[in-house]
């Protein structure tokens, strides 16, 4: 494992981590964008393990913080959130082009950081695949069957949903961070393109998702066609929560991310 | 003109460049420099923020700083599991080695939060540091020990994390998140740091309700502030969230500002 930090970007304003594997064979290159407002190194130090396990998979990989988050600052750019977002990220690919020769890459992100991801995959002809935790997902009928029945039945889990309630009322002075998802429609349209520009596309949703995804038939039931493509591939980690704060379940998502890296974009290809 | 945050160098310092720091520095040539040291596990992500916010605080005020991570936490090598209280110490050392390289200044003092403050407080005398300013340091281990034994204990039933409560082996051997070695462990019930011999500030925002005695750390010349505030440090409800402290970076700042 070689790591080393870099200030880097076009105002010299952002902070990142490039990790090499022992030996470079291949071109893809593993962006790990901020997970909220958690800096570079990921909820529980999620990033810092995923990014030096890729590295030893043979993946040249770059943690770092976008404008204004962690350790980075303002681009000083009159520019949309969403726009320096892109800015930044070309910034970050040009960092791994040129410390490890990267000619495409993989984005992986977490809550807000996968609504960042997809906003990039979007609009940039580098990104080859993308790995998105807890993503776009929307509340269909079949969510509802299948959290509103169970609860109404059951005596015991409607005392806990009272419980609940309860409790987060009492919780008014803290903040929430939410991440406002667009329209379905739109979402969807952005996932047939990308998969029409060849991209290869893992969605992971967590038990800590289970306020808008239940299970994995959902996904098809959001997105449609796009959910049976043979380039998507859709898990449901159930037991784990939003932040994966328990190392068995950081364990088995990382099982997974390396499992998919391997079948679907292997570190030693060129293209 | 530089800006400063476009002034800030991270770095890689050590005996094999395995410890990862953020150097800020002084506009001009500075009379003093601050060794922040980090708290440990959930704590330390939880101020990031503000160790930075206070780290620009005193970089106006001319002052040198150095922030870094202790070998197994944050940036620096090493797993979670291989935090070690006698390397978190020389990694301390250390820090402030290369924070005298790099400012050019041999007056050091040192900021730690939580545990980050018990580890400047056992590194003062061999990092030669000539102030502290302590923030709810832990002066009894086995205390702090329990307290995250009962906290990770309750992770295994909250049911506002997880959609159902989790395994005994599921929750073991970690705190809040991080994987810790029974070494570790020991050594932190075993922690019992001795008074300081240099001038220090301890600032106190533990909520009333926490098992904590200051006197035992009494020393001619430390001074106990109060903060208006408590800190919600073990709080599960608030574990993700952000710790920030105006008034806490106004006395850090107003202390190491005054004093020589």
């Amino acid at each position: 494992m070689q790591e080393h930090a870099y200030r880097f970007g076009r105002a010299k304003h952002l902070v990142g981590m490039v990790g090499l594997p022992p030996s470079l064979s291949g071109n893809i290159g593993v962006i790990v964008l901020n997970a909220g407002l958690v800096h570079r190194i990921g909820p529980f130090r999620l990033h810092v393990e995923m990014t030096r396990r890729l590295n030893a998979c043979g993946y040249p990989t770059l943690r770092f913080d976008l404008s204004t988050l962690g350790d980075s600052g303002a681009s000083s750019e009159s520019q949309s959130r969403e726009q320096l977002v892109c800015a930044d990220a070309a910034d970050a690919m040009a960092l791994l082009s040129e410390r490890a020769g990267c000619t495409r890459f993989v984005l992986i992100g977490l809550c807000s950081g996968a609504v960042n991801a997809h906003r990039v995959a979007c609009t940039d002809a580098r990104i080859v695949g993308a790995i998105f935790l807890d993503g776009y997902a929307y509340r269909t009928l079949g969510y509802r069957v299948r959290h509103y029945l169970p609860r109404i039945l059951n005596p015991a889990r409607v005392f806990r949903f009272l419980t609940r309630r309860l409790h987060s009322a009492q919780q008014v002075d803290a903040p929430v961070f939410g991440v406002d998802f667009p329209p379905v429609t739109q979402v969807r349209g952005d996932l047939q393109d990308m998969l029409r520009r060849g991209l290869k596309l893992c969605f992971v949703y967590s038990g800590g998702a289970s306020k808008y995804f239940n299970h994995l038939r959902q996904f098809r039931e959001c997105f449609g066609r796009v959910g049976t493509h043979p380039d998507v591939s859709v898990s449901f980690l159930k037991e784990a929560d939003h932040t994966y704060i328990l190392a068995v379940d950081r364990a088995h998502l990382l099982d997974l991310i390396e499992g998919w890296l391997h079948r679907n974009l292997p570190a030693s290809t060129s293209a | 003109m530089m800006t400063q945050v476009e002034a800030e160098l991270p770095c890689h310092f050590g005996a094999s460049g395995e410890l990862f720091g953020i150097y800020h520095p002084a506009p001009a040539s500075p009379s003093k420099a601050v060794l922040l040291c980090p708290p440990f596990g959930q704590d330390l992500v939880r101020s990031h923020r503000l160790y930075r916010q206070l780290a620009h605080a005193l970089v106006a005020q001319g002052i040198a700083v150095l922030r870094f991570d202790y070998y197994g936490s944050g940036d620096s090598a090493g797993k979670s599991m291989d935090v070690d209280w006698t390397r978190c110490i020389d990694d301390t050392l250390a820090a402030a080695s290369e924070l005298r390289a790099l400012s050019r200044c041999d007056c050091v003092a040192a900021f730690g939060a939580r545990l980050g403050g018990s580890v400047a407080l056992a590194a003062a005398t061999a990092a030669r540091l000539v102030e502290l300013v302590l923030w709810d340091p832990v002066l009894d281990g086995a205390t702090h020990v329990d307290r995250l034994d009962a906290l990770q204990a309750s992770l295994q039933h909250d049911t506002i994390r997880f959609t159902r409560p989790r395994t005994s082996e599921d929750i073991a051997g970690q705190w809040l998140g991080f994987v810790i070695d029974a070494k570790f462990r020991q050594q932190l019930i075993d922690l019992h740091p001795d008074p300081p011999t240099i001038p220090t500030l301890l600032l106190d925002s533990l909520p009333a309700a926490a098992t904590h005695d200051w006197t035992r750390l009494a020393a001619t010349d430390m001074t106990v502030t109060p903060l208006q505030a408590p800190t919600p440090w073990d709080d599960l409800d608030r574990l993700e969230l952000a710790i920030l402290s105006h008034e806490l970076i106004q006395l850090a700042c107003s202390r190491l500002r005054e004093t020589p």
